[in-house]
């Protein structure tokens, strides 16, 4: 990179909040999330909007099992 | 040459059959959370419901390949997956090319754009039920995939990874591409084309 173009914080926060969600960053990389996200409410925001969508689709997409294909899977057991 | 009396027999016999029950009804234990995964990896209900039935019945045959104290869920799951890909119940395709300039804010900033901002944050007063169905279907198999084992079945990315038996690398990938694949067809949907 060219000397004095650094990369925007929001940017840098948008590309590691997934990671961050996910709880596979680095310590130092955690820490940094958290101190920009502590002092911007542009990303503050979008970080509880990520954290909500989330957990919504995982909600929404969910479809139970029917009953009767429980009972067809236990036929399948292997004949005492 | 076996070392075992004739009195062990029986006993060992005794022990395997305690085994195998035990490990299906283990398995049973899981088939809700084996399903809810297996659904959205297929297009219908009645593709999973197939899927579960040959999944369980291979487990059940197989069951003394199953190493004891390791991840059943992921077990049955990798045979599921592995059937999906033999039956040829997934379409192929070619690999999603197309350039993806949206970044992880894009839905919010969508959001924000069409409906005021004080919404935006409002998930589940901007988005339904059916449009997110649609949405993740729409999403290609490979993304989709890792999107549904990852942040719908709970895995690990190494579990997901083992699952499908692709690098941990190849998951994170498909998993940052396919989200934001996920986002842009739930703002088409929500908004409208044109996003």
């Amino acid at each position: 990179m060219a000397p004095g173009l650094e990369v925007d914080p929001c940017d840098k926060c948008e590309e590691m909040m997934q990671p961050y969600m996910d709880k596979v960053l680095s310590d130092e990389e955690r820490d940094e999330a958290e101190a920009h996200l502590d002092g911007c409410s542009y990303c503050r925001k979008r970080y509880r909007f990520e954290v909500e969508l989330r957990q919504y689709v995982r909600t929404a997409v969910v479809e139970e099992m029917p009953p009767e294909l429980k009972q067809k899977l236990s036929e399948l057991r292997t004949p005492l | 040459m076996s070392e075992t009396t004739p009195e062990a027999e029986p006993r060992k016999l005794a022990e395997e059959a305690r085994d195998r029950v035990r490990f299906e009804e283990e398995a049973l234990d899981l088939a809700d959370q084996v399903y809810r995964v297996a659904r959205r990896l297929v297009s219908t209900r009645e593709e999973a419901e197939d899927l579960m039935q040959e999944t369980y019945a291979r487990a059940f045959r197989s069951w003394k390949s199953f190493q004891p104290g390791t991840n059943l869920r992921a077990w049955l799951l990798r045979i599921l997956t592995n059937l999906n890909i033999d039956r040829g119940r997934r379409v192929q395709r070619s690999p999603d090319l197309q350039p993806l300039e949206e970044g992880d804010y894009f839905l919010y900033n969508k959001l924000e754009a069409s409906g005021g901002d004080s919404d935006a944050d409002r998930v589940d007063q901007r988005l339904s039920q059916d449009d997110t169905v649609a949405a993740l279907s729409a999403v290609p198999h490979d993304f989709r995939d890792v999107i549904v084992l990852v942040d719908i079945g709970d895995f690990s990315y190494a579990d997901a990874a083992q699952i499908l038996e692709i690098p941990i690398g190849t998951v994170m990938s498909r998993l940052h591409r396919g989200r934001r694949i996920l986002k842009r067809e739930l703002a088409e949907r929500t908004i409208g084309s044109g996003v």
